[in-house]
């Protein structure tokens, strides 16, 4: 049973080990939930802060389950999406996880900056090299139909089949910027991230961003309302990845689902603590793989925490490989042919 | 602030300003990205006192001060999110003698501000993109009348959902239009055009209060 608390003694750490390996030598982490500070407050705010999360996931559901075609439709889930981030922004006001993560004005206008770039600049290069361009292009090659198979299914499994098929492919386009340096210098500017705010999650390198959005959902044909539902489950339940609220969240939903506290720990200052929780909504599959650790962390980002500016975040990848390559290349120089 | 004293550039740089030349047209504009104030100090204190109290603030990572005299000219660098003053890249304090007393003076520049204030253009500039390339790439009437007819065919509503009272789904191509064939708006790029001026007077009005309302409470806390 991980059941450990580490203070931060300011020198190295003792750590914990968590299957094979030993983390928080580096960092203070929390391991255990037992651990974990829990909301504070009279017993409606208590009560508020732990149904929160399982009943707006289902209000959801229910709502794009029932409402009519006239209402189902992309620019209602983008007005829902739009007053669902304005709520938990208002949520990170009243009750935040840490102080030392609550939002400024300079972070907002930051995250939305990059949220700004999701929109548009993304938007259009994935409409050249996006996922569901090539998938068409294939399909077109090889005058392949969509598997129209998927129509026929049940609602619900239509709509859990197309997040779960991309939260597996993010899984493992994740678990690969972590594990492959090529990957990883996109990726990293993201971990330079020091606290967790509702916009947080679209901060990083453009690069980053179009890497982690590719997916394989072009393949299948599907009814328009299950895609707006797994959108749902992307929006009431991988949203919480990066938010400064306090939750109570039921046993359940911390085992299945991916939460601040498990992707606190993926953005920790320890190294060993970043390589654990990388799917975006369903915890369960890294819990499948051996990669989950229930645990948290208030100290996050990369070189001690320093903040990546936007310009540097923009170049990084590119001056950084550039670096490592030069350095490659003058050792094999250096080294005399026998 | 008049004559030579140290000013400070959209980077944080600090120079002397002189009465002439460039700085002279810049100040016409460089309220954009400055914040500048004044706050009384409180009877009986002097200005070693006052830097004194305001010391912690400039004890942060990525932050180098220098104190001469009357004068406090401090430079952020990589500032921590969680600094108090993390949206400000440098400036100058000074104590000068007011009507009733010592004053603080203080001027402070923010890059943030200024990006702010110029994030607008790029988003109008992607919009014009969009459009651009929308119209680049707008299909001829011929390739138009060749595209294939949208497939009428029924979709079958699972029976559980049919059971569970779930709308029946309409016939694919009912709009008369291919989904996936839509382009890129350039509506994202207007709104967050719209946001970010709604940002940058939102915090040029709230960091100027902000700052104020810190050296404040440090003066006289």
């Amino acid at each position: 049973m991980l059941t450990r608390i580490f203070a931060y003694p300011g020198g190295k750490m003792d750590g914990i080990r968590v299957g094979n390996r030993v983390i928080g030598t580096q960092a203070p982490v929390i391991v255990g939930w037992e651990n974990i500070p829990k909301v504070e407050g009279g017993p409606v705010k208590q009560a508020f802060f732990t149904w929160f999360q399982p009943t707006m996931l289902f209000a959801l559901l229910a709502f794009w389950y029932y409402a009519p075609n006239s209402i189902a439709k992309a620019s209602t889930a983008v007005a829902i999406g739009i007053g669902f981030k304005v709520l938990l922004l208002g949520l990170e006001w009243v009750n935040p996880r840490y102080a030392s993560w609550r939002l400024t004005w300079k972070e907002l206008t930051t995250d939305l900056f990059y949220v700004g770039l999701t929109y548009t600049l993304l938007r259009i290069v994935d409409g050249y090299i996006g996922s569901d361009t090539v998938v068409k292009a294939v399909q077109h090659q090889f005058h392949w139909d969509k598997l129209a198979w998927f129509t026929g299914l049940p609602l619900l499994v239509q709509a859990f089949l197309i997040s779960f098929i991309f939260d597996f492919g993010q899984y493992w386009m994740h678990r690969g910027m972590h594990n492959w340096y090529p990957l990883w210098l996109p990726h990293s500017v993201h971990h330079y991230i020091t606290q967790l705010n509702v916009n947080k999650g679209a901060v990083g390198n453009p690069v980053e961003l179009f890497l982690i959005g590719l997916g394989i959902g072009g393949f299948f044909d599907f009814l328009p309302r299950a895609a707006l539902m797994a959108g749902t489950f992307g929006l009431a339940i991988g949203t919480y990845q990066h938010i400064n609220v306090r939750f109570n969240s039921p046993k359940w939903w911390r085992f299945l689902f991916n939460t601040t506290e498990h992707h606190s720990l993926h953005h920790s200052q320890d190294f060993e603590a970043t390589r654990s929780n990388y799917s975006g909504s369903y915890i369960f599959i890294d819990r499948m793989f051996g990669t989950c650790i229930d645990g948290e962390a208030e100290l996050l980002g990369m070189e001690g925490g320093r903040r990546m500016p936007i310009r540097e975040q923009m170049t990084y990848p590119f001056t950084e490989g550039w670096k490592t390559l030069r350095e490659r290349f003058a050792r094999t120089a250096a080294v005399p042919a026998e | 602030m008049t004559g030579t004293a140290p000013s400070v550039m959209a980077g944080g740089g600090i120079e002397n300003a002189s009465p002439k030349g460039n700085r002279v047209n810049l100040r016409f504009i460089d309220w954009i990205w400055h914040v500048e104030g004044s706050l009384a100090l409180a009877p009986g204190q002097t200005g070693d006192d006052a830097f004194d109290r305001l010391d912690p603030l400039f004890r942060q990572p990525g932050t180098s001060r220098e104190r001469s005299g009357g004068a406090l000219v401090f430079r952020k660098k990589n500032q921590a999110a969680q600094d108090k003053m993390s949206v400000f890249d440098g400036g100058v304090l000074r104590i000068e003698n007011g009507m009733g007393g010592l004053v603080l003076r203080y001027r402070l520049a923010s890059r943030a501000l200024l990006f702010c204030f110029l994030a607008p253009l790029l988003f109008l500039g992607l919009a014009q993109v969009t459009i651009a390339i929308n119209a680049h790439q707008k299909p001829s009437a011929e390739e138009r009348s060749q595209k294939p007819a949208a497939k009428a065919a029924d979709v079958q509503q699972n029976p559980i959902d049919k059971a569970l009272g779930a709308p029946a789904p309409e016939k694919p191509g009912k709009d008369g239009e291919d989904k996936h064939d839509k382009k890129p708006s350039p509506t994202p790029a207007y709104v967050f055009a719209g946001i970010f001026a709604a940002l940058y007077v939102a915090g040029r009005i709230l960091e100027d209060r902000l700052i104020k309302a810190l050296f404040k409470k440090r003066l006289l806390g």
